[in-house]
């Protein structure tokens, strides 16, 4: 169970982007966060595991408190959250290989690492992980030789690699293409179903938060706007929709034949 | 369709002129470029001023060089016309300048307060003709020289070019065969030399006669003092058993001992044969007079002379010249100079490097002062010519590698912190943000995150300098740095162009093939 409490984030320059944000995320949910470019999503997905210290607020996970956590224990805590980025974060000039034991280094000793020596558990698992993802073939090319959708597939990978009780996805599908989303997002949703993943997945499309997600909060500016079961966001019209979310809200199989879904929202 | 706009000329379109177009023409006419600031065209004006005064300038200095012993302006162009035709293009298009700038002047000034105004295309295109033809001028461009001396330069070319005569040596010994002359003849002469197997030797015919006297006597028809020549016996000379195509020297040693080396009084060089592929030659030869008046005689009171053929010849095989071992023990210490350097330059720039990124920097004021600082000095540092700092380093440390090394270096760090601070700016947050999300620590998110994504822009640059540092490491001996350089410029000052032409093609080969490497290892890095 995660619990989020009036979690506020004020950056240096003072732009508000959460305004006491509170909602909870029951273990084993797939929940969407929805919302404008520039709404908040990606601040609130990167408070949880601290890749920015938020202003205000309590993060509360497994009973402990996120938010004040430090140094070591905040490394504990985060290798137990994965995450997948947009723009896949890969280290392009590493291996696949490479990439997938990085998500190893939290439980790993220092030193070894620093020489690239990982132990043979740690091995296995990133093939077994390859295997799972269906990239084995590609475990020593370069990161950057893969396409789109595959290097998705290897950040996905590297989340894992991490034995994650809790997996952020901010925005994974925003720079692929339909059928690529429909894909990345099924092995999220795998993941969901049978790893019982809580996962909390930024996303744009109306069809794909109601074919995947468990329930839904939206944000506008900063402000927690809407909160939506699995039952609410299926009945949820195009209109309802857009009330919520802005007018640029759009169904990605109405873009699909157009083919530039990933500049409907820009980002 | 807005930038096409933006790109038309403008120059403070609405207002109107200040003068009537006629006096701006008669104004620009006085003073170029008058007439067109006063039309509402003042940067247009003010360039053509400042092109007219900086020409008139460059034109009086250039024409008083051209004819520097005459006064009066109209006797200096004359003679510099004569003296340089180029001059007259040059006042032709000075001329057709100054018109147009009178055209323009009342174009501008007419059309000053209307929409649509006229470019100084014309004007702007003969002041760039005009400072071309003087530069063409103060160059001392001479395109016909070139090409005629080309022709005369080709054989020192040729030498440069294909060295390689200069590239080995053999060892040479002196040989010698004689023949015994006396002097006069008697009953008995000397003897012909006995034939030597392998041995050079002469045979002299005859063995005796009277060298070239000269006297001072009375001529009898005159009834003067004068010098009188007799001239000597002509000995025919046979050579036998020299080595075949090489000079053979004729000497003589009158019976006092002193040699002297036989001159071609026709000539007045000394005189050379060349034996034919059997080791053989013959010549007729005058017995030249004896320098001297100390002639010494035997018992007979025969003054004993000996004819000495000698050659310088090739013993042994051959083996590598001086030259050529040198050239190679220079371009070594050429090569490791410009290694040294990089190494230095390497390991001291990566330090400077993180306080010349810029987003490394940034985090406050006092780190960001340190960022302009640093940069500052860098560029300070990479836009004075290594040649110089070579220079500066021989004042310190005296001449030899060393001063290259530190002048390469002090480059090499100037320039390495600037593309390696470069690197690390461009360093792609996302990877390393990914990294610390799954719990690395900083070590770790260094090790993973940072170091794949500047090593490969880093060894990239290292190579490449270190490319440049060997290129630099073989003219820095030029000014007295060590290597290379230094013996080429020796060789050259010293018209041994073969010897210079093979340190060229040590330079040209090494080059060649760092290029090559450097290419092929950035490609296999990046
Ligand atoms: N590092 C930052 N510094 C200042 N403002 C930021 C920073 N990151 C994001 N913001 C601002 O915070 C707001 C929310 O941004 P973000 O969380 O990226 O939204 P989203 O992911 O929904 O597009 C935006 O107004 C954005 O400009
Ligand atoms: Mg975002």
């Amino acid at each position: 169970m995660l619990e989020i409490r009036n979690l506020t984030k004020i950056y240096e320059d003072g732009t508000k982007a959460l305004d006491n944000v509170s909602f909870s995320v029951p273990d084993g949910e797939f929940l969407v966060v929805i919302g404008l470019s520039g709404s908040g999503k990606s601040t609130l997905l990167r408070c949880i595991n601290r890749l920015i210290d938020p202003t205000d607020g309590e993060i509360i996970w497994n009973g402990e408190d996120l938010a004040k956590l430090q140094g070591e224990d905040l490394r504990k805590a985060r290798r137990k959250i994965g995450m997948v980025f947009q723009h896949f974060n890969l280290v392009e000039r590493s291996t696949v290989l490479t990439n997938l034991l990085t998500g190893r280094l939290g439980y790993a000793k220092t030193w070894p690492t620093m020489l690239h020596r990982f132990s043979k558990a740690d091995r296995d698992k990133a093939w077994a992980t390859l295997a799972r993802m269906g990239i084995e073939d590609q475990a020593h090319k370069l990161a950057r030789e893969l396409s789109g959708g595959q290097q998705q597939r290897v950040g996905i990978s590297r989340a894992l690699m991490q034995d994650p009780e809790l997996m952020l996805a901010d925005e994974p599908v925003a720079s692929l293409d339909p059928v690529l989303a429909h894909s990345i997002l099924q092995h999220l949703e795998n993941l969901n179903k049978e790893d019982e993943l809580t996962i909390i997945c930024s996303l744009h499309y109306l069809d794909l938060v109601q074919r995947y997600s468990t329930s839904v909060i939206g944000l506008r500016e900063g402000h927690l706007v809407y909160q939506g079961t699995k039952k609410e966001i299926q009945k949820m019209t195009d209109d309802e929709f857009k009330t919520i979310y802005g007018e640029e809200a759009v169904r990605i199989s109405d873009t699909s034949l157009e083919g530039s879904v990933g500049e409907v929202v820009e980002e | 369709m807005k930038a096409k706009k933006d790109r038309v000329y403008k120059e403070e379109p609405s207002l109107p002129s200040l003068v009537p177009a006629w006096l701006a023409a008669l104004l620009s006419a006085i003073i170029p470029g008058l007439g067109q600031s006063l039309g509402r065209a003042i940067k247009r004006g003010i360039i053509i001023f400042g092109s007219f005064a900086s020409l008139v300038g460059l034109l009086i200095w250039r024409f008083r060089i051209a004819a520097p012993r005459d006064t009066g302006i109209v006797d200096i162009v004359l003679k510099a016309f004569r003296l340089q035709p180029v001059f007259i293009v040059i006042a032709v298009f000075f001329g057709l300048m100054y018109i147009w700038n009178i055209v323009d002047a009342y174009q501008v000034s007419k059309a000053a307060g209307k929409p649509d105004k006229r470019k100084p295309v014309i004007v702007f295109a003969l002041i760039l003709i005009v400072f071309f033809l003087i530069g063409w001028q103060i160059g001392k461009i001479d395109l016909y020289g070139f090409v005629t001396q080309f022709d005369d330069s080709f054989p020192i070319l040729k030498q440069v070019l294909w060295p390689w005569e200069k590239a080995i040596s053999y060892p040479t010994e002196e040989v010698i065969g004689t023949a015994e002359l006396g002097y006069p003849c008697t009953d008995s002469p000397p003897p012909q030399s006995e034939p030597r197997e392998e041995k050079p030797y002469l045979i002299a015919d005859p063995t005796c006669g009277t060298p070239t006297l000269e006297e001072v006597g009375k001529n009898p028809e005159t009834d003067e003092w004068e010098r009188m020549v007799t001239p000597g016996t002509v000995i025919h000379v046979e050579g036998f058993n020299f080595d075949p195509d090489q000079e053979v020297e004729i000497w003589w040693r009158d019976s006092a001992g002193r040699f002297y080396i036989h001159r071609d009084l026709e000539t007045d060089t000394n005189l050379k044969v060349m034996p034919d592929e059997d080791g053989y030659f013959e010549v007729d030869l005058v017995w030249p007079f004896p320098i001297g008046d100390t002639i010494r005689t035997n018992v007979q009171g025969v003054a004993e002379w000996q004819l000495q053929g000698k050659q310088i010849s090739r013993i042994g095989t051959w083996e590598i010249s001086e030259e050529l071992e040198l050239a190679f023990v220079l371009m070594i210490e050429t090569i490791f100079i410009g290694m040294m350097a990089t190494f230095f330059g390497v390991i001291l720039s990566v330090p400077v490097s993180f306080l010349a990124a810029r987003n490394l920097m940034s985090a406050n004021a006092f780190t960001l002062g340190i960022y302009y600082f640093v940069r500052f000095i860098l560029n300070v540092i990479r836009s004075i010519e290594p040649l110089i700092w070579a220079i500066l380093a021989i004042i310190i440390v005296g001449l030899g590698p060393f001063a290259g090394i530190l002048a390469l270096t002090v480059h090499s760090i100037a320039a390495l912190g600037k593309l390696y601070s470069e690197a690390i700016e461009s360093i792609d947050p996302g990877p390393i943000e990914a990294v610390q999300a799954t719990g690395a620590n900083w070590f770790q998110i260094v090790m993973f995150g940072v170091v794949p994504q500047i090593i490969p822009p880093f060894v990239s640059f290292t190579i490449y300098r270190w490319d440049i540092n060997i290129r630099m490491s073989t003219i820095i001996g030029i000014v007295g740095g060590g290597g290379i350089g230094y013996i080429l410029v020796q060789w050259i000052r010293n018209w041994k162009y073969q010897e210079a032409g093979i340190a060229v093609w040590f330079i040209a080969i090494t080059v060649a093939v760092l290029d090559y490497v450097s290419a092929e290892i950035r490609e296999r890095f990046v």
